[in-house]
């Protein structure tokens, strides 16, 4: 079942206006969705966190406009301000509960790796996995058991069980997460260099010339 | 120490410090990152010594990313010379950082250990820094 949630239409989208709903504790969004009219909304800033933190980042949320019908969304993209860690923004999407849609799930390494026991740094290039689903099959989350991964190990993406409910766009031969031998500290370089100066980009007969000339010219 | 291969000038204006980080303001790469709250030039010697800081304490393991790179040149006048007489000999390298900026990212390592390195990284930065890690919306609240 779709979570609540609820939403105030805004008329005047002028920036001070958005910043005064910032400041009540509101967070400016839009709805939009194929063949909709884009509708202007504002909600409860930390309903939306809670909503999300409880429920994943792909939920399917029942938007309750004001003055307006219920519509299923999803949260599709949105805006942080990156000091404040406050949400300035954000992006609901009308979903199709029957068309299928790509979105991108987390990746949640689940134990602890034998490797990292033994000193090897567990490495995870890759957090997000994209994913074909209809909205009610996206998981929310994709666990990757690690305990049994040695060092020198890896895991790809071909190496997941594909959900019966969804498909995994990524390419298979990418690695999720890798146990890799320790590193040494690298060596601290030498600093000789501290003096050396860069070449300059194709100018180098030029620049030895004028500045020629500017030492005459100060003679 | 961090500097260019090649440059097209030899110096540069020093322009202004103003607004905020406009990319690179999130851990892209790690899982913990140490991000600038003020803005400031920091030197190819203070990163080379913040990224020092964090190897040396983080030991074997653990990956290490330097966001920044000092691609601006400074200038400066010898000593006691009077004003004037033309721009003076480039003496260093710096990145320009401003608010909000990831500048060191951090994984393979716990929670408690990516804290103390950025802890001591920070130390040798000349600028107020904060603690973040790599979450997502409604995660936990990113503290310094």
């Amino acid at each position: 079942m779709a979570i609540q949630l609820k939403a105030n239409q805004r008329k005047d989208t002028k920036q001070s206006a958005n910043r005064g709903l910032r400041e009540e504790g509101n967070v400016p969004a839009v709805v939009y969705g194929k063949e909709k009219d884009p509708i202007t909304v504002s909600v409860n800033s930390i309903e939306l966190l809670k909503t999300v933190r409880d429920e994943g980042r792909n939920a399917i949320i029942s938007l309750d406009v004001e003055g307006g019908k219920t519509v299923d969304v999803m949260l599709h993209e949105y805006q942080i301000d990156p000091l404040k860690d406050e949400l300035i923004h954000a992006d609901f999407y009308i979903v199709d509960m029957a068309q299928e849609m790509d979105v991108e799930v987390p990746v949640r390494l689940d134990g602890e790796s034998i490797g990292s026991k033994e000193g090897g740094v567990l490495q995870q290039p890759l957090y997000h996995l994209q994913v074909r689903a209809k909205p009610n099959n996206i998981p929310e989350e994709i666990t990757v058991d690690v305990s049994e991964l040695n060092v020198g190990d890896s895991l790809m993406v071909s190496d997941l069980k594909q959900g019966r409910n969804y498909e995994i766009l990524d390419d298979e031969n990418q690695t999720i997460v890798s146990v890799t031998p320790p590193e040494e500290m690298p060596e601290e370089p030498e600093t000789d260099d501290e003096q050396a100066e860069p070449e300059l980009v194709g100018a180098e007969n030029e620049s030895d010339e004028s500045e020629e000339k500017q030492e005459d010219d100060k003679e | 120490m961090l500097m260019p291969k090649r440059v097209k000038y030899r110096r540069q204006h020093r322009t202004s410090l103003k607004g905020r980080a406009k990319g690179g303001t999130s851990v892209a790469f790690g899982e913990y990152g140490l991000q600038a709250v003020e803005p400031a030039w920091i030197t190819s010697r203070q990163i080379e010594a913040a990224r020092i800081a964090m190897t040396r304490y983080m030991k074997r393991g653990g990956k290490v990313w330097i966001k920044i790179f000092p691609d601006k040149p400074y200038t400066a006048k010898p000593l006691e010379v009077r004003m004037g007489s033309g721009k003076g000999a480039p003496e260093g390298w710096v990145a320009v950082v401003k608010p909000g900026k990831i500048m060191f990212e951090i994984a393979g390592v716990s929670e408690e250990v990516a804290r103390e390195a950025l802890r001591l990284a920070s130390h040798k930065l000349p600028i107020k820094t904060k603690f973040v890690k790599r979450e997502e919306i409604g995660g936990e609240i990113n503290e310094g």
